[in-house]
């Protein structure tokens, strides 16, 4: 699932004009890394909400900008876990 | 009478279907070189509108960094570029030749309303997932003169004006106003409109605002002709540099020309069919001159509002009859070459006026077969017409009954 949401994330931040060509799972969203804006994080959240039916509080969208690609996958991952366990 | 501070124009930049320069856009309509066609296949006009007036197609990520620049109104990317042009023209950097905290923008515009069509369109498929975060800066009317102020470093007051086909000469008056006050060294005085999207050519199409049924595409847009009936859309946007007339001077700047005066009034009367007696827009010219100091017989030409509605016309025609009585100055609207950029025609028309003083040179009206008030009005016709002139008036009316009227002149 980590591989499928990683994928995602990269197709999603490539469609919104980010270069991902040097972006690993060790690279932030934020300035130290992808240096994805406010609005930009915004966007991947509604677009990760929509494609895997998960849901971010308003202060989890913020967080999105301290963390690795490989750790919001991996958040990802879990959250739909429990659900497809059904 | 206190002196008043003079105002100058030491820069322009258009984005518009005949030129993007000030000289570009009059050897055009001096030419009578047409910017009006059939929408092209593949866009969103075609089958929806007979003819238009499109500007050229510019890369959103020329002016706007990656990301930012996808989900952006097309009027904004165009005002980005006038915007950088403008300053180029100027020869002015801010934070190198003005303070950032002296400049200002006022940049007007209905805003970025085929972007709002985009997400209406997505929302209405996939619900909030349909909708962009970036909608609000990629639509939002004040997205100008904020991105301009971004983009340059702007930090003083900036604006956007809503009063429709008015606004970019009355972003010219603001400006001269605050010139005048002392309130900036410079001011980014324009406006962006991208209308030539479905939803919009549908609603001035049904309010039968629009030119048709012309087998050529250039001759639908006819200010002043008997036939006229209706008005072309164009898209466009355009930027002035202005500033006071010391502070170019101080740093050696080439002025254009100068903004001397300007007039604003409101008909009250109806919410887009103008007075018919042209009563409201009759002050209003009468104020722009006063307020440059002038009298009626010191103007030389008039470019007319004209839009070629057969309501509009025959209103400014009232007007200027009104004003001028016999012995009126030469007049013509331009429009028949470049169309109707909304908004954005008082700051091309401004470039044209610019342009008429410097080579003593005035543009005739396109399409003019058979003038309305062909004895009473000095109408250029068919080819332009060599006069020297000191002193030009520009007419722009808005939707909503807003006349503006701007007075340029030769740099004294």
């Amino acid at each position: 699932m980590t591989d499928e949401i990683r994928a995602f994330l990269l197709a999603a931040l490539t469609e919104m004009k980010y270069d991902v060509s040097d972006v690993d799972d060790d690279t932030v969203f934020g300035p130290a890394g992808l240096d994805v804006d406010s609005l930009g994080l915004a966007e991947l959240a509604v677009r990760v909400e929509d494609r895997f039916a998960v849901a971010f509080d308003d202060d989890e969208a913020e967080e999105l900008a301290m963390m690795t690609v490989g750790e919001f996958s991996r958040a990802v991952a879990a959250r739909i876990a429990p659900a497809s366990a059904h | 009478m206190s002196v008043r501070e003079r105002v100058t124009v030491t820069g322009i930049g258009l984005v518009s279907p005949v030129g993007s320069t000030a000289a570009e856009v009059f050897d055009a309509v001096c030419d009578g070189r047409s910017g009006l066609s059939r929408p092209p296949a593949g866009h969103p006009l075609h089958g929806v509108l007979d003819v238009a007036a499109f500007a050229p197609a510019i890369d959103p990520a020329s002016v706007l960094p990656g990301p930012e620049s996808r989900v952006v109104d097309r009027s904004i990317v165009m005002v980005l570029r006038a915007a950088e042009d403008a300053l180029a023209d100027a020869g002015l950097r801010v934070g190198h030749d003005v303070d950032p905290y002296r400049v200002a923008a006022i940049v007007s515009g209905v805003g970025g309303l085929s972007t709002l069509e985009e997400q209406v369109l997505g929302r209405a498929g996939r619900g909030r997932f349909g909708v962009s975060p970036y909608m609000l800066p990629g639509t939002l009317p004040n997205m100008g003169a904020a991105r301009i102020a971004i983009k340059f470093g702007i930090h003083g007051y900036t604006s956007s004006i809503g009063t429709a086909c008015a606004a970019g000469a009355q972003s010219i008056g603001e400006a001269l106003r605050i010139l005048r006050a002392g309130e900036a060294d410079v001011v980014l005085a324009g406006c962006a409109e991208a209308p030539l999207f479905p939803t919009f050519a549908y609603a001035f199409g049904n309010a039968r605002a629009l030119a048709r049924g012309w087998a050529d595409p250039a001759a639908a847009s006819r200010p002043f002709d008997k036939r006229r009936n209706g008005l072309v859309l164009g898209e466009g946007a355009g930027v002035f540099v202005l500033e006071r007339a010391a502070h170019a001077a101080a740093r050696g700047a080439h002025r254009h020309a100068d903004v001397l005066g300007w007039g604003a009034t409101t008909d009250a009367h109806h919410p887009t069919t103008p007075r018919p007696d042209g009563a409201g827009a009759a002050r209003c010219m009468r104020m722009a001159v006063r307020d440059a100091g002038l009298v009626p017989g010191d103007i030389g030409y008039v470019n007319a509002h004209g839009t070629s509605t057969r309501a509009g016309d025959t209103a400014e025609l009232a007007a200027f009859t009104e004003v001028y009585g016999t012995g009126p100055p030469p007049l013509s609207s331009t429009k028949g070459v470049t169309g109707h950029l909304l908004g954005v025609s008082g700051v091309i028309e401004a470039a044209i006026a610019v342009e008429a003083l410097r080579r003593g040179l005035l543009p005739p009206t396109h399409n003019l077969d058979d003038p309305e008030r062909a004895g009473e009005v000095d109408h250029i016709r068919d080819k332009a017409r060599a006069v020297a002139v000191d002193a030009v008036l520009s007419n722009s009316f808005g939707f909503g009954g807003h006349n503006v009227s701007l007075v340029l002149a030769r740099p004294a």
